[in-house]
């Protein structure tokens, strides 16, 4: 990556522990979120990591309505609205003006931090094209996050294409004929900003139950440059249908029961972070996800053959997945031998020969 | 024959008040069934949610309309409205709620009896005595009937309604404040044909006979409440292109606090606090603040009662979530402790009935949190 | 992406170019030192966007060039780029323009100065190339300032003078410059390239103030608002809106001072008006065929006149009684439609006749629905035009007879 003056990493070391977590709050009370309101904590944990040179985009949703409420903000920090489906852009289009307007001395010339934020339906479903496009435009430093609680709850909850298999929304109620109106699977959002983008140099998968993973997660991004997406699942205890005190429990649940992997990929590198590389390395056992869907009142009316295709597809994500809960796919048994392929570059190659 | 006084012969106006998202359900249900009693007997009405509470969210303070007429031309008045100015009967389905009513920012701490005509009513389920509920709501600038139904607040989820029957409870209620609009006996026909079901149409009954009724002179009440009012700027004073001043590094926002929202609020026990950072680090509202011993003291002032604090200490009984009507005011406690330990400790064990000495084992240890109204709201929630 | 200058070329002396309006525009991008530019491709605005690309490639700018995803995000990326303090610009086109509607609504709202330029160009379906200006006056009720040339040459004055009354305090509005399909934005015309020191002594520096988004300015732009505060800020965006008369005449006049172009009037132009008993209004570059129609006419001993409308948004409502009120009978020749409103007419034919509402002895006003689809207006409709108008200046039109489609097939 060519380094220009707003491009200098800013220094913003990796926390070593709890202990080690800014006090600052940058985001401060007095926002209209839920009681137990997660991903109001990761907001919190954003800003943290980042600390005041830092400007927020806010796409609508949870947390641009519930937040900032007309004639106050709880930022601290510079924060601007932007449309439901408009994250990449303003993300994009901040970064780019900041950058000129530093090159060309019309600002004081120094790292400033440039987020977005989106919810899953701004994200995953109306925003992805915005946000694909930003993660190829590598001369702009800018991190896209997207919190997940896993359906359009600003709204009245209704299902996005990160609303889980089954799971109950003003949407997709369960009635007499239909038990489950929702019968899609989630969209594999980072994975596929992963796969998609190899100019990326930092895509994560974080949950603020696993705060420091988190807070570091964005640090690497920022630290990193270029553009970069980090998603956060985030326990609703709205939209899910749980009592709030229950949110961190949760979040804990959805990573041990193999749902929501924790992972980054730094420069094309997949590392699997927190209890999910002890899964994957066989040090943990996966939780059954039926321990997870029956804390959630929106799973409530799952007979057994629902929880059973729930756990099966979830097993899928481990057993057959080319990096498990990341890649998902793989190649024919037949052809096993091509993942050994010769992996010497073509011109190097043809100099041997 | 109304138990309270009536200002519009023509039509009665009920609003309920209640904890977004855990409440409306039920909410709902008490002003649907309310109109629908009264179409037994040939009056119209309305039912109506409080646009601006939309998106609804979690615990805080939201409203339900009811409003029923002896034709449509009466009703009109009440229609193409977001809230009524006035009401006849506020109905408090969570007892907390008369410490106060801040449902979003610049809307300020308003009195649970605000839109209350004088010789109106306040109805409380509460299992308190209306003395008791009385001693935490403002003082009364006009008289008013109390009335409490017996019970604790029904905390039913989202999706799955628990039915506690506290619907029909508070219809019973109703129908004693002002039976000649709401009609026990259609109350209890309505109740017989939705449900098919006698305990419930019972329960109606039990509202009728148990609920207790107390009037409210002037000037009795709290005046302890913090005064939470604004004025708002017009278009020449407000910054254009809809800007706002950000937050000042430390401050927290003065134009909504939020602890309204608080049905339970965390004691800690400073003596068994091992510092972990778990409660300040995990808490979605930064109500924590560490002292200068690295404790972790809860400002009360921006506390919301999520429980999450309770629930990811690792410390037994360190942190218990009480009854926010066991409180009169929101100071810090950290002080007294650092000042009195004793006292502290004392006032630590008198709220939350759990021991203060790390050394004793610790009856209650967190079923205090656990009993927390909508702990086990549906197969999700509970410990299973 | 960006391109790193050696150095800037002084521009110091006034020179020529045979260019498109689209091209000169770019030229006007140039000297007005733009931050922040989004592209994507669309007919026929996008040749702006071509011109700019090569003065970027051949280092004779240094503005960041983002081609974008889309016109959503296209017009999303110099919103947020104009937050940040970047003097920024897009365009698009039809159903383009259309397609950004929702970042162009909230561009207003925000009070943003984004100048933009609309290629008009007839809405889908059927898909269409031509010119017609609904697209455009789709923003006439957002809050956008909106202009439209006749000539390359207005096409870039409009542009620069852009930039300043849009950027003025007293303003703060997003600016949509109307440029015709083809006749403007494709055709290409003799225009005077200022010099860089003439453009940067009109043209002040970009300054949002304590508007800037900036960690040095900590503030927080359009939190969620409701019923108790919304009419608050419609009003504050009335007000820009009326201010912006004001400081259009103040820059028109500079810009005259400075550049000794922009006609009499900041708002419109007459052709051929002062005796007349009836004139034809429109916008764009209709005018110039409709010029050459007049001409003939007076030869033929007929008072009949042209007047061109150069601001739409704000409306010149004062001026536009002025000189209207001086006629018998208006013509109104409106590139557009409106179904179903008053009279059938079209968008400007029934602001035409509300202005005039007040005047007491108001002229007859008759629309012409003319030249859509970029169909052109050729001589004989404007005779028929004429012909009509002037029978109902003698009154012999039917009351509900105010609206005529011009040279369609039956």
């Amino acid at each position: 990556m060519t380094v220009t003056a707003s491009n200098t990493p800013l220094d913003l070391p990796q926390i070593k522990g709890v202990k080690d977590v800014p006090y600052d709050e940058l985001f401060v009370s007095g926002h209209r979120t839920c009681q137990g309101c997660e991903s109001a904590l990761v907001m919190r944990h954003m800003v943290k990591a980042s600390g005041p040179r830092t400007i927020v985009l806010g796409s609508t949703g949870c947390m641009y309505v519930a937040n900032t409420t007309y004639y106050t903000t709880p930022w601290v920090v510079p924060w601007m609205h932007t449309q439901l489906g408009a994250s990449g852009s303003a993300a994009l289009g901040t970064a780019a003006g900041l950058k000129v307007l530093m090159r060309k001395g019309k600002i004081k010339d120094e790292k400033i931090n440039v987020i977005a934020f989106c919810g899953d339906g701004g994200g995953a479903d109306m925003g992805i094209g915005a946000i694909s496009a930003t993660l190829t435009h590598k001369d702009y430093n800018s991190l896209i996050l997207l919190y997940d609680n896993e359906s359009y709850a600003n709204t009245d909850i209704q299902l996005s294409s990160q609303t889980p298999y089954g799971a109950v929304t003003t949407f997709s109620p369960s009635g007499t004929d239909k038990r489950l109106m929702h019968t899609r699977w989630k969209k594999n959002m980072p994975g596929m900003m992963a796969a998609g983008h190899p100019e990326s140099r930092y895509i994560a998968a974080g949950c603020a139950a696993y705060a420091v993973d988190l807070m570091n997660k964005i640090r690497k991004a920022l630290e990193l440059g270029g553009p970069t997406f980090v998603h956060t699942l985030d326990p609703c205890p709205k939209g899910w249908d749980y009592h709030p005190q229950y949110s961190q429990e949760l979040g804990h649940l959805a990573v041990e029961t193999g749902i929501w992997p924790l992972y980054e990929v730094i420069d094309g590198v997949c590392n699997l972070t927190g209890p999910t590389r002890q899964i994957a390395e066989g040090r943990k056992k996966r939780k059954p996800v039926y321990e997870y869907l029956k804390r959630q009142g929106r799973f409530a009316h799952f007979a057994d053959e629902d929880v059973e295709h729930f756990q099966a597809t979830v097993d899928k994500m481990w057993t057959e997945w080319l990096i498990p809960g990341v890649i998902p796919f793989t190649i024919p048994q037949k052809d096993q031998t091509l993942l050994r392929i010769d992996k010497k570059p073509l011109h190097e190659a043809q100099k041997t020969a | 024959m109304s138990n309270i006084v009536k200002t519009d012969p023509a039509s009665i106006t009920i609003e309920i008040v209640y904890r977004g998202i855990f409440q409306k359900t039920l909410a709902q249900r008490i002003c649907r069934s309310v109109v629908l009693a009264a179409r037994k007997r040939g009056y119209t009405g309305t039912a109506f949610g409080r646009y601006g509470d939309s998106p609804e969210r979690n615990g805080v303070p939201a409203k339900y309309f009811a409003v029923v007429a002896i034709n449509d031309l009466e009703l009109e008045s009440s229609m193409a409205k977001y809230e009524p100015s006035v009401v006849d009967i506020a109905v408090a389905v969570d007892d907390t709620l008369v410490k106060g009513v801040e449902s979003w920012a610049w809307y300020g701490r308003q009195p649970i009896w605000k839109p209350v005509h004088e010789g109106g009513a306040v109805l409380v389920t509460s299992d308190k005595t209306a003395d008791q509920v009385l001693a935490q709501t403002d003082a009364a600038e006009r008289p008013y009937l109390m009335g409490i139904v017996p019970g604790l607040a029904s905390f039913a989820g989202l999706w799955v309604f628990k039915d506690d029957h506290t619907d029909y409870r508070v219809l019973g209620a109703l129908a004693k404040i002002v039976p000649d609009w709401v009609r026990i006996e259609d109350v209890k026909t309505l109740i017989q044909e939705q449900t098919k079901d006698g305990s419930a149409v019972a329960s109606a009954q039990g509202g009728y006979d148990r609920t207790q009724l107390r009037q409210v002179k002037v000037g009795e009440g709290t005046t302890g409440h913090e005064v939470l009012q604004f004025e708002k700027p017009g278009w020449t004073t407000m910054r254009p292109g809809v800007i706002v001043d950000a937050r000042k590094p430390g401050e927290r926002n003065p134009y909504y606090k939020k602890y309204g929202a608080r049905t339970l609020r965390p004691v800690v026990n400073f003596d068994t606090c091992i510092k972990c950072t778990m409660c300040w680090l995990d808490c979605p509202d930064e109500c924590f603040e560490v002292t200068a011993e690295g404790h972790y003291e809860v400002v009360y002032e921006a506390c919301i009662g999520c429980g999450i604090c309770a629930q990811v200490c690792p410390v037994k009984d360190c942190i218990v979530m009480v009854d926010e009507l066991k409180f009169e005011d929101n100071d810090d406690k950290w002080q007294l402790w650092k000042t009195d330990h004793d006292a502290y400790n004392t006032w630590f064990e008198q709220k939350s009935g759990v021991s203060a000495d790390p050394k004793k084992v610790a009856l209650a240890s967190n079923k205090a949190a656990n009993a927390a109204p909508g702990a086990n709201p549906t197969m999700g929630g509970g410990d299973d | 992406m960006a391109v790193q200058i050696k150095e800037k070329q002084p521009s110091d002396v006034e020179t020529e170019q045979l260019a498109t309006g689209c091209e000169a525009i770019a030229e006007a991008i140039r000297l007005a030192d733009v931050d922040v530019m989004a592209a994507y491709p669309i007919r026929p605005y996008d040749g702006v966007m071509q011109a700019a690309a090569k003065l970027i490639a051949n280092g004779k700018m240094d503005v960041e060039y983002i081609v974008a995803d889309g016109e959503h995000s296209q017009f999303e990326i110099v919103k947020h780029a104009c937050a940040v303090g970047s003097r920024v610009f897009v365009g698009s086109s039809g159903v383009g323009w259309f397609y950004a509607m929702e970042a162009i609504a909230v561009t207003a709202g925000l009070r943003l100065p984004v100048v933009a330029i609309c290629g008009n160009r007839a809405l889908d379906d059927p898909g269409a190339f031509g010119c017609e200006h609904n697209d455009a006056l789709a923003v006439r009720d957002l809050g956008w300032l909106l202009c439209w040339a006749e000539t390359a040459q207005e096409s870039m004055d409009f542009a620069l003078t852009g930039w300043r009354v849009a950027e003025d305090k007293r303003v703060s509005l997003p600016l949509a410059i109307g440029l015709d399909g083809a006749f403007l934005t494709h055709s290409q015309q003799i225009v005077k390239i200022p010099t860089q020191a003439a453009v940067n002594s009109f043209l002040p520096k970009f300054d949002l103030g304590d508007r800037l988004l900036h960690p040095d300015n900590p503030i927080t732009i359009a939190p969620q608002v409701d019923q108790d505060w919304l009419m608050e800020i419609r009003m504050q965006n009335d007000q820009a809106m009326r201010n912006a008369l004001g400081v259009i005449t103040e820059a028109h006049a500079e810009f005259k001072k400075l550049f000794g172009r922009g006609g009499e009037n900041p708002f419109l132009d007459e052709y051929m008006t002062d005796d007349a008993e009836v004139v034809f209004i429109g916008q764009g570059t209709l005018s110039l065929p409709m010029k050459v129609a007049i001409r003939k006419l007076r030869k033929e001993g007929h008072k009949v006149g042209l007047v061109r409308l150069k601001w739409f948004r704000p409306f010149p409502t004062a001026d536009i009684v002025k000189s209207l009120s001086r006629f018998k009978a208006v013509g109104v020749i409106d590139r557009d439609y409106s179904f179903g409103s008053p009279f059938y007419g079209g968008v400007l034919y029934n602001e035409i006749r509300s202005a005039l509402y007040s005047v007491e002895r108001r002229p007859t006003v008759v629309g012409f629905i003319a030249a859509l689809g970029g169909r052109e207006i050729e001589q004989p409709m404007a005779r028929e035009m004429f012909d009509k108008l002037t029978a109902a200046a003698q009154g012999g039109l039917a009351s509900g007879d105010m609206t005529h489609w011009i040279g369609v097939r039956n």
